[in-house]
């Protein structure tokens, strides 16, 4: 393993007429890292996620995936290239399957429907919906959908995923089985980066994490020194959190 | 292959039919609904490949047909040439006419989309009508009949089945978008085109395709028709009527299914047909009732089958499979 970063960015910098909604962040991600970003509504989490994966393209900055600067690419191109995002408001193709949606995804690294659809059935049985395979996307509960989100992305055989708030609107069992995943994941060598709300989660989670605010990286470190910003107290986590937590 | 023939064994007993029964029939009035059925269904498949499997729904599809129509009718009258020359200037205007509508669907979506494609298909109209010196303008014209395969010139029996040649290919090609790699990744621009394109689908090129081999079979269709027809005039090959005609027949019988474009045909050619032989001449006010029939039928497709026909054979697979 190399020790060139998989992920870089520098200065990157998003506007959207008056407002700055992703200003002048800087960070970098190592092979088989499991980064996370935190921060409150409309700190431009998703923005950077957008801006990352070509759905945006920023006024200025640098974002450069497994050596290759990537700015201005096509979404499309950049998941070919290894980073594959998934969607905080989950998109699942409604009226198709959940097999079918998967395949969809893996058919982007396979010539054949009929090798794509045994790749498919193998990553639906690894995220847990090979009960649900044959069902409608859209008939699925929240839960499955973020799950099939999962799914369908890592069926494109990501070198490095985005995981937009994955864990949110979950029950307490789902959450659970939903961490069980990304570790798993992780622990196969999968380098990813997660926003997340839910600290208790991004807690058992990431090692590292980047606290945006306002479209500014105010902190990163280890979960347990973000607890004690104090900059991320104010901004985000709150008094309250601090005394839960002591 | 025999498990794809058993796969699709309502087309194979359509089809089948079509080929058959002139074997059999020699009534002209029928033989000449069965070719319009036929051609109808051909257009309305061709129209599905982009409004049904990739999403795009156009009502200017009359332009790839009227582009056919008076290329095939123009070679014959002012260049002296076959109407199959004909049809290959019509399909290589149409896949530039096709490329530009395909390059609005990645500016404008959906209803916008729409209206680009009227308004397409309405400056067609205008340029062809006002263009009298070369196209005989709002006059249109008469196709002359040459007996002959090579001019098109084909007796009922003939045109049954030229017309079933060209609705098979249309139905092959559904087909394929329904099996293939392509047709999958369409499937999925067409569900979320966001979602797609996180996947790595080169969504914007699809699409392009997609309304580009959509326009090129329109407008082969459209050459064949003015031969049969044996005549052509802007109001009608570029009206609004010809493209919602397209898009109706495959939302009644069923959008991205392969066999809808062709049941929307059979159901609304035939009812069309009958009507107008019914009341044409003594109760000639009657003539445009097949328009209250297009609403009627859209309005109880909506309500009761929004799946469409192919919808309806579908539910009864299940159910009689739960007996």
């Amino acid at each position: 393993m190399s020790d060139a970063p998989i992920l870089e960015l520098a200065g990157v910098t998003k506007r959207f007429g008056g407002l700055t909604a992703v200003s002048n962040v800087t960070f970098t991600v190592p092979v088989g890292e499991l980064l996370g970003i935190i921060g409150p509504n409309g700190a431009g989490k998703t923005t950077l996620f957008n801006v990352i994966s070509g759905y945006y393209r920023p006024e200025s900055g640098r974002i450069v995936f497994a050596g290759q600067d990537v700015m201005g690419m096509a979404p499309h191109t950049i998941c070919r290239l290894g980073l594959t995002r998934t969607f905080q408001l989950v998109k699942p193709f409604g009226s198709l399957s959940v097999l079918d949606n998967v395949m969809i995804g893996a058919l982007t690294r396979l010539p054949t429907v009929s090798a794509a659809r045994l790749e498919a059935e193998r990553v639906v049985e690894t995220c847990g919906l090979a009960s649900q395979a044959g069902s409608h996307a859209r008939t699925l509960p929240i839960g499955l959908r973020k799950r099939l989100e999962v799914a369908r992305a890592l069926a494109t055989r990501p070198r490095l995923l985005l995981l937009d708030e994955v864990m949110s609107g979950l029950n307490p069992t789902e959450l659970a089985g939903m961490i069980e995943l990304i570790r798993r994941l992780h622990g196969e060598g999968l380098t990813l980066i997660v926003i997340e709300h839910i600290m208790a989660a991004m807690m058992r989670l990431a090692r590292r994490i980047v606290v945006l605010h306002h479209g500014e990286a105010i902190a990163e470190g280890t979960p347990a020194a973000i607890t004690q910003d104090r900059r991320v107290v104010d901004a985000y986590l709150g008094e309250e959190f601090v005394l839960a937590q002591a | 292959m025999l498990g794809l023939l058993r796969a699709r064994r309502g087309a194979v007993i359509l089809f089948g039919l079509a080929a058959v029964v002139p074997l059999a029939v020699r009534d002209a009035y029928f033989l000449d609904s069965l070719v319009l059925i036929l051609l109808w269904g051909a257009l309305s498949a061709a129209w599905n490949v982009a409004g049904g499997y990739a999403g795009q729904v156009s009502i200017g599809h009359a332009s790839f047909f009227g582009i056919g129509a008076y290329s095939a009718a123009l070679m014959v009258t002012r260049f002296g040439r076959g109407p199959w020359l004909g049809m290959l200037v019509g399909v290589v205007l149409s896949i530039g006419a096709g490329f530009i509508i395909g390059f609005l669907s990645n500016r404008l979506k959906g209803p916008y989309f729409a209206l680009s494609t009227i308004a397409f298909s309405q400056v067609l109209l205008i340029g062809v009508s006002r263009w009298r010196g070369f196209t005989s303008g709002a006059e249109g014209i008469p196709v002359p009949f040459r007996p002959g395969f090579l001019t098109l010139g084909l007796g009922h029996v003939g045109w049954v089945y030229m017309a079933l040649a060209m609705a098979l290919i249309c139905f092959a090609v559904e087909v394929y978008l329904e099996r293939s790699r392509v047709g999958y990744q369409l499937a999925g621009v067409r569900e979320d085109e966001d979602a797609a394109e996180a996947l790595g689908i080169p969504t914007r090129r699809l699409k392009v395709v997609a309304v580009t081999l959509s326009a090129a079979l329109t407008s082969v269709c459209g050459s064949l028709w003015a031969q049969y027809i044996g005549f052509v005039d802007p109001t009608y090959v570029f009206s609004v009527d010809l493209s919602v005609r397209f898009a109706l027949n495959t939302i009644i019988g069923g959008m991205g299914t392969a066999l809808g474009p062709f049941l929307g045909s059979i159901l609304i050619t035939s009812l069309e047909t009958y009507l107008r032989a019914t009341f044409s001449g003594v109760k000639a006010g009657f003539t445009g009732i097949y328009l209250i029939i297009y609403g009627t039928a859209l309005i109880l497709v909506v309500r009761f089958v929004p799946e469409g026909l192919a919808g309806i054979a579908a539910r009864l697979r299940v159910r009689r499979a739960h007996a």
